[in-house]
């Protein structure tokens, strides 16, 4: 019995451990390329610590106006879908008993419905509303944030509605009736009995629909218009070629999501504690007391450490210069990319006395060339290289090797085509590490 | 008669303004951004793709034109159906129900045990830990799969350190990174229904049956997994619904030679400017994603309303 409960309890954090490493890993290592030297995000194989891409990030205006409009936008979002899904919540407490289902399954729908619908059914709508007023297509009708705030509010009311109906559940409706049997008129006995009331859920909803806003892109990438979000200028930058700047804006994004959240628990902790009114947390702990606020509170701990953290690497930050270790990189690759150069010259060598052997013979030339393209396929790993053999431009890539001596002079440039295409040789010579 | 008396019910229950203001709230809401919007798209997608001045004018009938065109393709094709689409499109569905079991299997060990621990400050740090992916951009978790998966990412240049492979594996064009951002993006989605309904499971039923003697996974069969249904239906429908609809993870994760069934749409809306066919491919999209939710739901008898729970 004891063999098998301890099997239990292997097994559990094992796959405890595999969750929260699925879970928690792609970040870890996203936040880690952020300080890796190469132009490509990798973890693999270290090169330098750098912060640089922080700088790059600061630089790029396409971010910053992207997130200026996803904060424009979220704040129209939070304003609307706030105010429909309490509007909604309420009128389900009311609504007529028969009608109920149908509008719960109505309001409820825009959760379900994939994003992407609900981004066309907004554009293609208001366009035509547009057409039928008769405006010309430069009309708010057609603003981008308009339409996004729009799109985006259809289903995130509906995730602020589920917030409130789940505080609304909670809620004495005798406490209404009290007061306005003691003369409270309507909206009095709104403002002063339920407002408060469902002023936490209101909190958290506008919280819920400002970060759903913010990472919204399904709905979003079909009316956005000319004001990108942040989500759209990430993916655009995702999809053309990608550098360790993404990196870093995500590190920073989850740097701030943990102190929210930690920020959050240490004042969740703290109510609790109050609630509880004085508890003997400290008898229990005994020993080594921490100060009062650190008490019972391992989130206002992880907390400090991460600040102190931060303040030491922003400062380290100051003082470091990577620029050192970067020429050290650089000069190592250079002789790892000369010997790469000197193998592929030697096998072209080869191959070229087997053809002069075997006479200029098209098809037979051709058919010893693949054992030579296979040595290439590393350096260009984009590229079927075994369908490059037969076309026409593969002259081109081997006529470097006729003056092979350029690309290592100047390694700056690709001045011959993709084979000596310093990215290239970038994105291969860890292969060679 | 009986609508007049809800609404003067209605208004002395809330006051005149307050009552006008729900209402207007609701209205604008449920009619204006629901209803009206999907309607609209409805009777788009039965309309010829016509430039804008001719909109409204004689050529602007009712036209099937592009729903044959999904299922038979463009006319004076080679094929008599459409393959190329509806592959992607049945490949879609295929590939989000597999997503789906995958977040089911790797969810429902967690949500137990979260669940049926006593709520200490391990299952507080854990849920926390949970939620924290969750706020991150949904192309931001992409492009960490990106980096893990790429040709020079971490799997293949341990792998590689290792000795294990000689060449990079190509897990973009293999889909592993697709199906892994996939699961990932919703997992959440799928974790906490189950959690919240297995948090308020009788504890004495679980007792009861282990003093009867029966096995744990009798246990789970028969008391665990009937009572945590409504959470279990409940978060597999957002995650199907959620992953066929998905846009972002296929278009940075997908291979160069798979699309989604999204991806045609957005095609369709930007790049082929054809938005008649891409409003009627979005309604096939959602169609059958509802016919096959409600068909699972009907099969395993479980209501909508239990839905957001």
């Amino acid at each position: 019995m004891k063999a098998e409960n301890f099997l239990l309890k292997f097994i559990l954090i094992a796959y405890l451990v595999v969750f929260f490493g699925y879970l928690l890993g792609p970040l870890i290592v996203m936040s880690i390329t952020a300080f890796n030297s190469p132009a490509f995000p990798k973890m693999a194989p270290w090169e330098c610590l750098t912060f640089e891409w922080f700088d790059v990030l600061a630089r790029d205006q396409r971010i910053l106006s992207g997130i200026q409009n996803s904060v424009i936008v979220g704040i129209g979002t939070v304003f609307l879908s706030v105010i429909m899904g309490l509007a909604g919540a309420l009128v389900l407490t009311q609504i007529w008993p028969k009608l109920r289902a149908t509008y719960y399954t109505i309001v409820i729908a825009p959760i379900l419905i994939p994003g992407v619908v609900l981004g066309i059914s907004t554009l293609v709508f208001w366009d035509r509303i547009n057409i039928m007023l008769g405006f010309s297509s430069g009309s708010f009708l057609h603003n981008g944030i308009f339409l996004t705030i729009l799109g985006q509010s259809t289903f995130i009311a509906s995730y602020c509605m589920l917030v409130f109906i789940a505080r609304l559940q909670r809620f004495d409706t005798g406490l209404t009736e009290a007061a306005l049997d003691l003369g409270a008129t309507n909206v009095q006995a709104f403002r002063k009995i339920l407002l408060p009331f469902m002023k936490p859920a209101i909190g958290s909803a506008a919280v819920l629909a400002f970060l759903a806003s913010f990472e919204n892109y399904n709905t979003t990438t079909f009316t956005f218009g000319k004001f990108p979000t942040l989500t759209i200028e990430l993916a655009q930058k995702v999809r053309y070629g990608i550098n360790p700047s993404i990196s870093s804006l995500a590190f920073i994004i989850i740097v701030l999501t943990v102190v929210g959240a930690l920020v959050h628990e240490i004042y969740r902790r703290r109510q609790q504690l109050a609630l509880a009114n004085g508890a003997p947390v400290a008898a229990v702990t005994g020993g080594f007391q921490l100060p009062k606020f650190f008490r019972g509170n391992p989130a206002a701990v992880i907390l400090v450490l991460m600040a102190l953290g931060g303040f030491s690497t922003i400062w380290f930050a100051q003082v470091y210069n990577p620029t050192e270790c970067k020429v050290d990189v650089r000069e190592q690759k250079r002789l790892i990319q000369g010997e790469r150069i000197k193998a592929i010259r030697q096998k072209q060598l080869e191959q070229q006395q087997q053809k002069l052997l075997k006479g200029p013979d098209v098809f037979g030339g051709s058919k010893t060339q693949p054992p030579a393209a296979a040595g290439d396929v590393p350096q260009s790993p984009g590229k079927g290289a075994f369908g490059n053999v037969f076309d026409p431009g593969n002259l081109d890539k081997t006529a470097p090797q006729a003056t092979p001596e350029k690309p290592v002079q100047s390694p700056g440039k690709g001045a011959f085509g993709n084979v000596f295409d310093p990215k290239n040789l970038d994105k291969a010579s860890p292969q060679g590490n | 008669m009986t609508v007049t008396r809800i609404m003067s019910n209605y208004f002395n229950r809330n006051g005149f303004g307050l009552g006008i203001f729900l209402l207007v709230a609701v209205v604008f809401w449920v009619v204006i951004l629901i209803v009206l919007p999907q309607i609209s798209m409805l009777d788009f997608s039965f309309r010829h793709h016509l430039p804008p001045p001719e909109m409204g004018g004689p050529k602007d009938t009712y036209t099937l034109e592009h729903y044959k065109y999904l299922v038979l393709g463009a006319p004076g094709a080679d094929t008599s159906y459409n393959v190329v689409d509806l592959t992607v499109f049945a490949r879609t569905l295929l590939a989000a129900f597999f997503v789906t079991i995958l977040d089911l299997i790797l969810c429902y060990p967690l949500a137990y045990y979260l669940g049926q621990s006593r709520g200490g400050g391990m299952t507080r740090i854990l849920v926390l830990l949970l939620i924290i992916p969750y706020w991150i951009n949904e192309i931001l978790r992409a492009f960490a799969f990106r980096i893990i998966f790429g040709d020079s990412g971490v799997i293949n240049e341990v792998m590689l350190a290792m000795g294990l492979i000689s060449d990079p594996i190509d897990f973009i064009r293999a889909n592993v990174a697709l199906y892994a951002g996939l699961g990932y993006a919703y997992i959440l989605l799928m974790i906490f229904p189950i959690y919240n309904v297995i948090e308020s499971l009788d504890r004495n039923q679980i007792e009861a049956a282990r003093d009867m003697g029966a096995p744990w996974w009798r246990i789970h069969w028969r008391v665990v997994i009937p009572y945590a249904k409504p959470g279990i239906s409940s978060g597999c429908t957002m995650v199907f619904m959620l992953s066929a609809g998905a846009l972002a993870a296929p278009q940075i994760l997908g291979g160069p030679s798979s699309l989604w069934f999204t991806q045609i749409i957005y095609q369709w809306f930007n790049t082929g400017g054809n938005w008649p066919r891409g409003a009627a491919f979005a309604i096939v999209l959602l169609v059958t994603c509802i016919v096959i939710v409600l068909s699972l739901m009907r099969l395993f008898k479980v209501r909508i309303g239990d839905i957001g729970k």
